[in-house]
């Protein structure tokens, strides 16, 4: 099987890519930094407040409630949805897609190079965001979760854009119509992120177990390691996403 | 090439009907039509990028479903209204394009840019619709493919670089490579087409050489003599109910169905000062070939033919 489909994505991508994972690790950074400042706020909070923000004062539970709570995975979430689109979808709608399915490639090894290239950026952010904590992991007061901890964070944080990133790039592959792509993919991303949300608050861990966010962080990696049950739900959750987009795929016309 | 009842349905409006149609090894197939004939619809089908309805094709003796990729390895396509993006160089495109085949001679790339004269250091983006199907054409061609399936390819080229791709179109077929080309351009295609086929609302309405074709026409005359005619001059002619002698009867003017022989014959007993005859545009042959058969063309549908 030829890359030529998988190098050009990503060369194609990388200005963007680039700017994607030093801005992610950024927030990352300057979230994490506030550490010190924070523990004093977070233990002054009543107890029956800090319990229903899920937070307490450990580096660990700061970081899951804010950093790793709230605002990397959304941004994975964006990352993800935005490289899955233009995966098949924008392509398909610009015309470019016709060129290149008239070319010796069938569409299935098409969408499994993109899926592989936006695979290849989510870790490459992840990766960033780590070495990017671990700069400040002493300097911030966080040396009390340990790099590896980070590192299965980071891992779930990549695995959670490749989610993401295969529910666009599936309903795509299905569809070739970027609108449904984004209105589908954001509406589940909002779905999930709220379900995560109230999941917590009403005991219900069955709704829990049905969002992405429950996998990437209710194991708890920062305290607790590498969750490899969790890692494995979402890329078996990705790879399905994934085929039955090729299924329709294959199946269907190319939109002119 | 063989499409044997090639039909796509579109809802409800038909995209191809019965479609039945051979094109052989080392001809030039020019494949006429206006917009929303149905002509990239064929070519797609031909490309598996869509699926057809029923009916049945095979390309170089091969099924475009079955052994796709097989046969695009063999074919070179420019698609109707051919799109290329982005910040890159047209060379690194064109790479990255031979990467998709397994790769293609830079030498083979640089003589075809050098010839339609396309600057490949130029950014896609910055490229006019000229260059950019300049850009389409480079990669059609250099893979020398056994056939070459042209969809519009002369749009926005200007008439020296038209005049070079029809060069390399008959250069291509003087070396056994087969050409598919539709145009709705009468003119563009019949410089280096053997046969042409017409289609309209999705039916083949017409299939022929190029010059049987020509003979069925109807061409619009003007006749001018230095002096007056007699009246009953040119009665006999064949089809002499279309022409008509104005009152000065020094020009004439109407209509020639098929082959002009009889009228020049009779013109050349007279001293004929200028002499006008269109040539019969393509709009007009498909009305010849649809008098009767439908009614008025349909308005254009808003997709691409």
């Amino acid at each position: 099987m030829s890359s030529a489909v998988f190098a050009k994505s990503l060369t194609d991508s990388r200005r963007g890519l680039i700017g994607w994972a030093v801005g992610i690790a950024l927030v990352g950074v300057v979230y994490a930094s506030t550490y010190p400042s924070q523990k004093e706020n977070t233990a002054n909070l009543p107890e029956a407040l800090r319990e229903s923000l899920n937070i307490d004062a450990t580096a660990a539970g700061y970081l899951h409630a804010s950093v790793f709570g709230v605002i990397l995975p959304l941004l994975a979430m964006v990352y993800g949805i935005m490289a899955g689109s233009r995966a098949v979808a924008s392509d398909e709608e610009s015309g470019q897609l016709d060129l290149l399915l008239a070319h010796p490639v069938t569409r299935t090894s098409l969408a499994a190079q993109r899926f592989w290239a936006l695979t290849v950026g989510a870790l490459a952010i992840a990766v960033l965001v780590w070495l990017g904590l671990l700069t400040v992991r002493s300097s911030a007061e966080l040396t009390s979760v340990t790099p590896l901890e980070f590192l299965a964070q980071c891992l779930n944080l990549a695995l959670l854009a490749v989610f993401f990133g295969a529910l666009a790039l599936g309903v795509g592959a299905a569809t070739g119509k970027r609108n449904v792509v984004l209105a589908a993919s954001a509406a589940v991303g909002v779905l999930a992120y709220t379900a995560s949300t109230f999941a917590g608050q009403l005991d219900a861990d069955w709704l829990a177990w049905l969002t992405p966010f429950h996998y990437y962080i209710g194991g708890e990696p920062l305290r607790n390691g590498f969750q490899w049950a969790d890692a494995a739900v979402l890329v078996v959750a990705s790879a399905v996403f994934v085929g039955v987009g090729l299924f329709r795929f294959n199946r269907r016309d190319v939109n002119a | 090439m063989e499409l044997r009842e090639l039909t796509k349905a579109y809802g409800a409006r038909r995209g191809l009907t019965g479609l039945t149609l051979q094109v052989r090894r080392g001809e030039v197939f020019g494949y006429l039509g206006p917009n929303g004939a149905g002509k990239s619809t064929t070519i797609r089908l031909l490309l598996d990028l869509i699926r057809p309805t029923s009916g049945e094709a095979r390309v170089l003796g091969l099924d475009p479903r079955a052994d796709g990729v097989a046969l695009r390895r063999r074919v070179g396509y420019l698609p109707g209204d051919f799109v290329c993006d982005g910040r890159q160089s047209v060379r690194a495109y064109l790479r990255f394009l031979a990467a998709l085949r397994g790769g293609v001679p830079q030498t083979a790339i640089d003589a075809l840019a050098d010839r339609l004269g396309l600057d490949q250091t130029a950014r896609i983006k910055s490229l006019s619709k000229g260059n950019r199907q300049k850009v389409g054409l480079v990669q059609a061609f250099m893979h020398e493919p056994e056939l070459l399936i042209l969809d519009e390819p002369s749009a926005g080229l200007d008439p020296l670089m038209q005049q070079t791709f029809l060069d390399m179109v008959a250069e291509a077929s003087a070396a056994g490579q087969t050409v598919f080309m539709s145009s709705h351009i009468m003119s563009e295609v019949e410089a280096v087409a053997d046969r042409v086929g017409i289609i309209r609302d999705g039916r083949l309405v017409a299939l022929d050489a190029v010059a049987n074709l020509r003979s069925g026409t109807v061409r619009d005359i003007e006749v001018t003599f230095d002096a007056a005619v007699p009246p009953g001059a040119f009665e006999d002619v064949a089809g002499a109910d279309r022409l008509r002698l104005d009152e000065t009867r020094t020009v004439l003017t109407g209509q020639v169905a098929g082959s002009p022989d009889a009228l020049v014959k009779a013109l050349a007993a007279h001293t004929v000062l200028s002499l006008r005859a269109t040539e019969p545009a393509l709009e007009e042959l498909f009305h010849t070939y649809y008098d009767g058969a439908e009614a008025a063309p349909k308005a254009t549908s808003a997709s691409r033919s």
